[in-house]
């Protein structure tokens, strides 16, 4: 028996500030749509992460959901949670479940396990980066 | 509530939207009214090439037979740019509550500037809300929504909510379902959810900060509802900010007087 067909990529936006800067919902989701438009993507309602500090419930939502989608596009790769813990498992759902990751603004992709070393250098240097002088 | 100070029919509408965290009623201005519902059947029969339907409501209710999931969000946001395009739109709307505005939540107001629609054809899963508050996800606590339905909303038809004291106690128990979801939460206060029933000729208007959603519509004909926020004009905003999401539409004479007002300058 063949697998149903997968709907498309779901949209992931935020409530809450990310690295300090806000960006308005409306225009997170015009990032999104706009990625989705320029990569061939089937884009989906996003989904609107809570403004609660942490709080990961709506990214949890999307990934119970992945079987269903060949995917998810986050506004940006910082969306993701701060602890690298939680961060890989995000990455070992979206594989296994056969999906892709897309990050609107970097322009990242998660397609394999090997995706994951690149996409966590740019993580830690831009958690390095908050911890540096700010000016030259 | 204040002592005192308030109408007996303030105090009265202000206990029973506090009790239950709604309320439903006529709407203040039935023209405006159908005014809305005979323009957004206009613009559905002409994105679908039909003529302008002699009965709206039973067009509306009956639009599955002619819109299918697949294409559904592309014509509802067709909807959505069409009615927000009106300019008598969003003053007909607010004349729909002003009155149950301005007595529970104030006399200066900002409002949502692109009134939001939802279109929930029977059996699709496509386009359900999940259990959630619009504060948890960016909307300031001042917040309250008018709910208008363009059709009869009853039972899975319409939204469901979640009383006071049983959203009091869901919401202290919302980190436990971080990893569970939000469909978790619901199961667990399942038994104390209210379908409202609200039919065309009344609004809702609701707390935002009360756990709300729906669930699949498993009547025979298709939900159209209107959502749209209001807030005091000088309560905090949140994420939804003054400017790309509100407008001020009620501003007081002596609110602008005090605003253009500078005190004397010149002293050494």
């Amino acid at each position: 028996m063949s697998e149903p067909a997968r709907a498309g990529y779901r949209g992931y936006i935020g409530s809450r500030p990310v690295l300090g800067n806000r960006a308005p919902q409306a225009v997170q989701n015009l990032v999104v749509r706009d990625y989705c438009q320029r990569s061939g993507l089937q884009y989906l309602l996003s989904s609107v992460e809570y403004a609660m500090p942490r709080c990961y419930m709506m990214l949890n939502e999307v990934l119970a959901e992945l079987p269903r989608l060949q995917g998810i596009v986050c506004y940006t790769l910082f969306m993701l949670p701060e602890a690298a813990d939680r961060r890989r498992e995000v990455y070992r759902r979206v594989l296994a479940a056969k999906a892709t990751l897309h990050t609107a603004i970097e322009g990242q992709v998660l397609r394999t396990a090997e995706d994951i070393g690149r996409i966590e250098d740019i993580w830690l240097v831009q958690q390095a980066l908050a911890r540096a002088p700010k000016t030259l | 509530m204040t002592g005192g100070f308030l109408s007996n029919e303030d105090r009265i509408l202000g206990d029973a939207f506090l009790k239950d965290g709604y309320i439903i009623r006529a709407v203040e201005d039935r023209a405006s009214l159908d005014r809305i519902q005979a323009r957004m059947a206009e613009l559905a029969a002409a994105q679908l090439k039909l003529d302008p339907p002699d009965d709206p409501k039973a067009f509306l209710d009956d639009i599955h037979s002619q819109v299918g999931p697949d294409k559904l969000n592309a014509f509802r946001l067709a909807m959505i740019a069409g009615i927000n395009s009106e300019p008598w739109f969003r003053r007909a709307y607010y004349s729909l509550a002003e009155k149950t505005l301005a007595s529970l939540v104030g006399n200066e107001l900002a409002m949502q500037r692109r009134a939001n629609l939802s279109i929930q054809l029977p059996g699709d899963e496509s386009s359900l809300l999940p259990a959630h508050t619009d504060t948890w996800a960016g909307d300031s606590p001042f917040e309250v929504v008018v709910w208008l339905p363009l059709v009869d909303c009853r039972a899975t038809k319409s939204m469901f909510i979640l009383p006071p004291a049983a959203n009091a106690k869901a919401a202290a128990k919302l980190s436990d379902y971080n990893d569970k979801g939000v469909e978790a939460l619901y199961r667990d206060y399942e038994a104390d959810a209210r379908f409202l029933a609200v039919d065309y000729g009344q609004f809702l208007l609701f707390d935002q900060n009360l756990i709300h959603g729906n669930r699949v519509n498993a009547e025979k004909t298709t939900r159209w509802t209107f959502n749209c926020r209001f807030k005091g004009l000088f309560t905090p905003y949140a994420d939804k900010k003054l400017g790309e999401f509100f407008e001020p539409i009620t501003m007081r004479p002596q609110t602008r007087v005090g605003l253009a007002y500078k005190l004397p300058e010149g002293f050494q």
